[in-house]
């Protein structure tokens, strides 16, 4: 895949990922129940302890993570496709921390923040990826 | 003299390749060592974020039953002298009844608990105007049965609230397996005239599953399934979902007052 489409790719990923926090902060500010298939797990989930890191609803953090990715994946140079890596590595962590959660504290998975959780690993493998294989400047002759 | 100059050109390809190879190894080290310092730094932040989010669920007493109770006189105080009967807080003829859905493990009930009954209770159910209905239900996990099952038994002896309400200023990790039995007794022992020996005996019986029934079914016909969630109305009359703007005292003030003046 060619560095173009790598970025673009990272672009509508952090997009889709923007579509998804956006949606459950909607949720939790509106006080309403989020759209979730299967025995109420996405509102355990969500009025959860870990819903929350420091009194900021988790989702607020991965808009903000997107938002960054996005931006980041659209600039050129190495200072910007190393921090589209740093910024996806810290949400494929702190999702592999939450979906630990989700399935040994909390006992119930909502299908909003596993979607989060997928789209931040890709983002994460995508964009180490485009930071190792970006074109180099040409040679001297 | 071509074959010198053929010659001078395949070396300098040579050269050439030679250099565009070093320079393309130089950026690969280079880009690794700038995905290895990413790594360490996002390993670093999810650690931090770790310890942040792990850490405050440690508020509380919850798992370190050895510890005295937190806010123990705040929460006897905040109840003595009102009077209760199972699990109705407040003067029975008071013209609004506020029913909550409440699970014991529940962090955003423990928010509620501290930061809007209080002021519920002093402004609304101490004046006789407002009397409170808390039905607990378990879908946290099993600490949250366990819970229930002596806060039920506290019902039963007219003590729920204070046990409820002292259990959420102690609250610990949901799921940790910190609902242990001394540290129910330290709960069912912080409350005024509760007879903790017989509350234990009692929440097995036969009389607490009913009760929890009772909750579990008021649950189901009101399609409760999130915890907290309220009722609200004119008492003796059909009650509706009160949905507060927040869990503190602001999200039920402006409520019960319009409730009040119907």
């Amino acid at each position: 895949m060619s560095d173009r489409r790598l970025g673009l790719t990272l672009a509508l990923l952090a997009l889709a990922g923007l579509g998804v926090s956006g949606y459950l902060i909607y949720v939790h500010y509106a006080g309403i129940k989020p759209i979730c298939s299967g025995g109420g797990g996405c509102e355990k989930v969500q009025t959860s302890h870990y819903s929350k890191l420091a009194g900021v609803p988790v989702a607020v953090l991965g808009a903000i993570g997107y938002g960054v990715i996005l931006i980041a994946s659209r600039l050129p140079g190495e200072l910007a496709r190393t921090t589209t890596a740093a910024v996806a590595l810290v949400g494929f962590g702190f999702s592999a921390y939450l979906t630990y959660r989700e399935l040994f504290t909390i006992h119930a998975v909502c299908q909003w923040c596993v979607a989060s959780a997928v789209l931040m690993t890709a983002l994460a493998v995508l964009s180490s990826v485009r930071l190792l294989r970006a074109p180099t400047a040409s040679p001297r002759g | 003299m071509s074959s010198g100059r053929g010659e001078k050109e395949r070396l300098r390809a040579e050269r050439e390749a030679r250099e565009q190879e070093a320079t393309a190894a130089a950026t690969r080290r280079r880009r690794l060592g700038m995905l290895g310092g990413a790594i360490l730094a996002a390993a670093a932040i999810v650690v931090a974020l770790i310890l942040i989010s792990s850490g405050g669920s440690s508020k509380g007493n919850g798992g370190s039953a050895g510890r005295p109770l937190e806010h123990v006189a705040e929460v006897n105080n905040l109840f003595k002298g009102i009077p209760q009967s199972g699990r109705v807080l407040g003067r029975s003829d008071a013209p609004v009844t506020m029913v909550e859905f409440a699970d014991l493990q529940c962090p955003f009930c423990a928010q509620y608990a501290q930061d809007a009954l209080p002021t519920v209770v002093s402004r609304y159910v101490r004046a006789g105007k407002v009397k409170l209905e808390l039905r607990l239900i378990a879908i946290i996990g099993p600490d949250s049965g366990k819970a229930r099952r002596m806060a039920a038994a506290a019902q039963r002896q007219n003590r729920l609230w204070n046990f409820a309400e002292l259990f959420y200023r102690n609250q610990g990790e949901e799921n940790s397996g910190y609902v242990t039995d001394p540290f129910l007794r330290l709960v069912a022992s912080s409350v005024p005239s509760l007879d903790v020996n017989r509350a234990f005996s009692d929440r097995n019986g036969a009389a607490v599953q009913a009760l929890l029934a009772d909750n579990d079914a008021g649950a189901i016909a009101r399609s409760v399934n999130s915890t907290p969630t309220f009722f609200a109305g004119r008492t003796g009359q059909s009650l509706a979902q009160l949905n507060p703007s927040s869990l503190d005292a602001s999200g039920f003030t402006g409520p019960l007052d319009q409730l009040l003046k119907g």
